[in-house]
């Protein structure tokens, strides 16, 4: 914490520094000629990081911070703002601890302390509920990646490109039609917002889409058994089972129903399921399992080379929430070019008209991001991916799909 | 109905026993010496970083790995003892607190820091297999684990019983003074008594990694069920902790079968404020042995 403070101090006298000295050589430059001062006035801006590096979920929250300043170098490589004279950003990682109270006073921290253009974060849709709180009062734009459909009520500085949680569960009742055609599935869910959200969509729609739930089951997240729990999705007598876990509950989810040998198609959702650890820790096994996504880094071209450069910095393929938060990166950049201002205000205002289908902006499934009243991207919607032997393949809906899906 | 009760039984036992070398541990710690060891969670940790690294790199066995990481937390046990704890023993309770609660979050940050948040686990043979006995089945890795907790939980017992290093510390828990005037030498017991108790969090540790990942924040996940059995079975009570623990993992297994899968805690801590309200000072009554 002190150390941010240190380096946006250090930051602010440099800046200080330049700007004694760039006002020094305009006055001689106004004495030699005005075609010298083109770009002199390139300042940077700042764009807020909020995400959880400690804590129950800094796994995820780090490699958040890794895609970050990936995307930040990649704007800055290519000329930073052109319309704000080549202006770089300027990226202010604050670390929310997987905590909603210190997530509330870092986020105010972050814009008391600095001149923000715009914030991105936080991850668990638990922490950015919060942070959108913070920032609405403080009338700065926040672009979230995350799904929780309560983000676009009654807000004006809240920006969502992505799918929503109640779309994650149209696209996964209709993916458990893809494995059979008489369904019978149980739902299993942590009890925090993000799985509150996400099953609760799931049991409005599964009517409407033929499917039958047999089994609806909150847990608390962080147990040291999935046995108990897999003992009641067996006696439900489902054949599918839908569970909306973090990762490490995940991974004993999916281990206990190989260990009791219960045949049933596993679709794990988003979160923890669609991440390089998940394969890793489950192994072989995790082959043939289906989720939903955000974002996949087989979505388009611009997508691939991304992911490229993410793997050359981690050996990982960039996984949905951090390839997202590189696509909001860019739309600030698409936002702060058409502003020409890093005024918060004037950002937020950009963002509202955002209308790309090409370039990093619109990596994204379906290719193209438009935000509605709500914030909310009018063509968001998830892909269904599916692991295939350590890499995850986009397979549902067919226009998304870029590979086959492999049966079990 | 009564396979699906079995079923949770089972779950909730082979759990319970892992509980057990964690709550055991602490029992011992707070028994003998009279203090509360919060950082005990993050020496099961290290257990598992231990296990998880012999593993990798040598392909050792967890359960051979047993015979490092015991040894090994033992030696961390007594030096602690020695440099740190011994230091603040004279004291009020404050110091005793911060001193295991501020050794638990350095733990906990020098791992993030040098093992990174990622998740680890390792596969043996045995991680995805199963006894399968008509309709229920037992996990060949939890029943490993469940089985060496009891033995150790036998052994530890036995030594408290019969060795004279293990009256000593009975007596020392008993009454500190008399047992001084009887010749006791306090450092020492102590010292043994966080080496049996790191060791028993080692333990657990490598029994827990094939069937459990690894991760830096992994021990407050079982350090909380501890202090639960702790006081379930009489603060200081071995037999009462290893007990307890037992009844708290069928209660928990129970109580998400029956109650729901996120009110497996309620029913623990139900179960927990019953016995204070019933027998105040905990399961095994005022006993501390």
């Amino acid at each position: 914490m002190k150390r941010s403070k240190d380096l946006a101090s250090a930051a602010w006298q440099r800046r200080r520094d330049f700007l004694r000295k760039a006002a020094g050589s305009a006055v001689a430059a106004g004495a030699l000629g005005p075609y010298v001062l083109r770009g002199w006035a390139a300042d940077t801006v700042n764009i807020g990081g909020l995400y959880p590096s400690t804590g129950s979920m800094a796994q995820i929250g780090q490699a958040c911070v890794v895609a970050a300043k990936l995307a930040v170098e990649m704007v800055n490589n290519a000329g930073g703002i052109k319309s704000l004279g080549g202006a770089k950003l300027n990226l202010i990682i604050s670390d929310v601890q997987s905590d909603t109270t210190v997530t509330r006073t870092e986020t105010d921290r972050l814009i008391s302390g600095n001149k923000l253009s715009a914030i991105h974060g936080c991850y668990a849709s638990a922490l950015t509920l919060i942070a959108s709180e913070v920032c609405e009062r403080a009338k700065v734009p926040i672009i979230t990646g995350s799904s929780t459909d309560q983000l676009n009520k009654g807000r004006a500085y809240t920006f969502t490109p992505f799918a929503r949680a109640s779309q994650f569960a149209k696209a996964q009742l209709q993916m458990a039609k893809l494995v059979g055609d008489k369904p019978k599935v149980a739902v299993i869910f942590e009890n925090t917002a993000f799985g509150t959200a996400t099953s609760n969509g799931l049991k409005e729609l599964a009517p409407g889409e033929g499917v039958e739930i047999v089994m609806f089951e909150p847990y608390s997240a962080g147990f040291t058994d999935a046995g108990p729990l897999i003992n009641k999705v067996k006696s439900s007598g489902a054949n599918a089972l839908f569970s909306v876990s973090y990762l490490n509950d995940l991974i004993l989810i999916v281990r206990t129903v190989k260990q009791v040998g219960l045949n049933i198609a596993i679709n794990g959702g988003s979160g923890g399921f669609v991440i390089p650890d998940f394969y890793k820790n489950v192994g072989k096994a995790a082959d043939g399992l289906l989720g939903v996504a955000h974002w996949n880094h087989d979505v388009n071209d611009a997508a691939q080379k991304v992911n490229a450069d993410y793997k050359k910095r981690t050996g990982e393929f960039i996984f949905e929430y951090a390839g997202g938060l590189v696509a909001q990166t860019y739309m600030l950049v698409d936002a702060l070019e058409r502003a020409g201002s890093a005024d918060p205000q004037k950002v937020r205002d950009a963002l509202a008209k955002l209308d790309v289908s090409s370039g990093y902006a619109a990596m994204a499934p379906g290719g193209k991001v438009k935000f509605g009243p709500d914030g909310k991207n009018v063509y968001g919607h998830p892909v269904g991916v599916q692991w295939q032997n350590g890499d995850l393949v986009s397979v549902f809906p067919n226009e998304d799909a870029r590979g086959k899906l492999l049966k079990i | 109905m009564v396979e699906i009760v079995a079923q949770a039984v089972i779950n909730g036992l082979l759990i319970g026993g892992i509980y057990a070398l964690v709550s055991i541990g602490v029992t011992l710690i707070f028994g003998v010496v009279k203090i509360v060891n919060f950082a005990q969670g993050e020496f099961v940790m290290i257990g598992m970083y231990i296990t998880f690294f012999l593993a990798t790199q040598f392909g050792l066995d967890p359960l051979v790995s047993l015979f490092v990481c015991m040894p090994v937390l033992f030696v961390l046990g007594v030096l602690i003892q020695h440099f740190l704890i011994r230091r603040v023993l004279g004291l009020n309770d404050l110091p005793q607190i911060f001193l295991t609660f501020a050794l638990s979050l350095l733990i906990v940050n020098i791992a993030l820091m040098l093992l990174t948040a990622n998740y680890r686990t390792v596969h043996t043979a045995y991680s995805d297999e199963a006894f399968h006995l008509g309709g229920l089945y037992v996990p060949v890795a939890k029943l490993i684990a469940f089985g060496v907790a009891m033995l150790l939980s036998a052994l530890l017992w036995a030594f408290l019983r019969t060795t004279d290093l293990g009256k000593a510390m009975r007596a020392a828990s008993q009454n500190r003074e008399v047992a001084q005037l009887m010749g006791i030498n306090p450092n020492r017991v102590f010292a043994v008594a966080l080496g049996i108790a790191l060791a028993l969090a080692g333990a657990a540790g490598s029994l827990l990694m094939p069937f459990y990942p690894a991760y830096p924040m992994v021990g407050q996940v079982f350090v909380l069920m501890a202090f639960v059995a702790v006081v379930l079975g009489t603060l200081g009570n071995v037999v009462g902790a290893l007990i307890a623990s037992l009844l708290m993992g069928i209660a928990e297994s129970l109580g998400i079968q029956f109650v729901g899968a996120d009110s497996g805690l309620i029913v623990v801590f139900l179960l927990l404020l019953v016995t204070l309200a019933v027998r105040p000072s905990g399961l095994a009554g005022g006993h501390t042995r």
